[in-house]
């Protein structure tokens, strides 16, 4: 039943931030009709996309996803009637911001997946993981990571000798 | 070179005494914030006058750089006493104080407004020794819509004739609108690698006045708090985000900043943006809710699948 695994030489992290009332049952849904699609996203559950701070997506990032995907009820189906409008707006700024400091948009995806559409919700899956892979892994944030400032030169043998000893 | 004429300052100089001692004498005020000169010559600093004889001792020079909103909001309580209150305001702190008002952080009843007809002031590296001109002004008084003040409930000075500036920040800000993603991610690298995390443009915002910062919190820690790259960046993209749709634009963010940080072109592109998807400016009205504190059920949503 299950179809061949093909085999990639990258394997995208993409974590998906969903809302419990619509996107989080959309994916249910789409494991209940045995829909496939890539193990490549992390669902996280919050109670609302009103609740998903920036910082999270950031956060993300910085801990080595590839890609972030956002997704929640519809406009006007929110269970706390105007939390993912707020979210809209937020999410729009951010966005704005994330671009304006240089990192990719296409690895950040926003969604409106409905309890309803676990047949979305594989599309939307299917279509960052296959656009992430493509671009390969995330560097800049990673590469930062791994980054050191160091305010002061090591201007003499001895203190390059406690450097490298650390 | 332009140069702006020194005597306006002095005639705002003496309209600020004036009336603070007036306020202070009749006791409609506790306290009149406001500037004095500094030990060397050149510099002011920010002060609070208690009485007639402090306020003999007000200024306003180009060197009258702080936002003065700053000390009126909660982080910085038990600066200026208790009671009904005086500030000297340029144009900039005008909106940062409608901004405090607009969000419940100051009553405009217990405000007396000193407005100031403000020629523009020093820039943070400029040259102090000689009269404001277009080598030494700051950035955002370049770019200044405000100089005379509006809403307020004196209007110190007169403002002089102005030359036109080059708007170096709206340029510099094109010039990065520009790049491609990864040279502008090379150019906030650079920048933001040599932040040494003093928060000076935490402490120095008007706005935040949050009683526990986001970023100084663990458990969860959602900002790395040790200065190296990567927590420089969350830190500066979070100060961007949690200013969107509050910054006055005072850009005293980026004066304080001891490493030279271009900070104000974030605000300035988070303005840029707000000002073109909702329509909404920072000004001199104090507006209850700011743009992402409200929604349309029709803004856009071509960003989401």
């Amino acid at each position: 039943m299950h179809s061949a695994e093909k085999k990639h030489d990258f394997e995208p992290k993409v974590v998906a931030f969903v809302c419990t009332w619509c996107t989080y049952a959309g994916a249910d849904l789409a494991g209940t009709s045995r829909m496939q699609y890539p193990p490549n996203v992390r669902v996280l559950k919050f109670p609302c996309t009103g609740r998903i701070d920036p910082v999270f997506i950031l956060r993300a990032f910085q801990k080595g996803a590839d890609g972030v995907l956002v997704s929640g009820c519809h406009p006007g189906d929110c269970h706390y009637m105007a939390g993912n409008f707020h979210a809209r707006r937020r999410f729009a700024a951010f966005r704005v911001l994330l671009g304006f400091v240089g990192v990719d948009l296409n690895r950040l995806q926003f969604s409106w997946v409905s309890a309803a559409e676990g047949g979305k919700w594989v599309e939307v899956v299917t279509e960052l993981t296959e656009r992430v892979r493509a671009m390969g892994p995330m560097r800049e944030f990673k590469e930062l990571e791994q980054e050191e400032q160091w305010s002061a030169t090591l201007t003499t043998p001895e203190l390059q000798q406690a450097y490298e000893s650390i | 070179m332009t140069t702006i004429n020194q005597n306006c300052y002095d005639s705002v100089t003496e309209a600020i005494r004036r009336e603070a001692a007036k306020l202070l004498q009749e006791q409609t005020v506790a306290a009149v914030v406001g500037y004095v000169a500094g030990r060397r010559p050149g510099t002011a600093s920010p002060a609070v006058a208690k009485s007639a004889e402090d306020a003999e001792k007000l200024v306003f020079s180009p060197a009258c750089v702080n936002n003065l909103a700053l000390f009126l909001s909660k982080a910085k309580k038990g600066i200026v006493p208790k009671g009904k209150t005086a500030i000297v305001a340029k144009g900039c702190d005008l909106r940062a104080l409608a901004g405090l008002i607009g969000e419940s952080q100051l009553n405009r009843e217990d405000l007396v407004v000193i407005g100031v007809a403000c020629a523009g002031v020093f820039s943070a590296a400029g040259e102090r020794s000689l009269p404001l001109s277009d080598a030494n002004i700051a950035a955002k008084c370049r770019e200044c819509t405000i100089h005379t003040p509006e809403g307020v409930d004196v209007v110190a000075g007169t403002l002089p004739q102005l030359p036109d500036f080059d708007p170096v920040e709206a340029k510099e800000l094109a010039r990065l609108e520009a790049m491609t993603p990864q040279e502008r991610w090379a150019f906030w690298k650079e920048h933001f690698s040599r932040c040494i995390r003093c928060m000076a443009c935490r402490q120095i915002c008007p706005f935040c006045y949050c009683e526990q910062c986001l970023c100084d919190r663990n458990r969860p820690q959602a900002v790395e708090s040790s200065p190296r790259p990567a927590g420089n960046l969350a830190w500066h993209i979070v100060r961007a985000m949690h200013l969107a749709g509050r910054c006055a634009g005072c850009a005293e963010c980026e004066r304080s900043c001891p490493m030279d940080i271009p900070l104000n072109l974030l605000n300035r592109r988070m303005a840029q943006e707000l000002k073109e998807q909702y329509q909404y400016e920072a000004g001199t009205t104090p507006q209850e809710k700011g743009p992402l504190n409200q929604y349309r059920e029709d803004d856009d949503q071509s960003f989401i699948k």
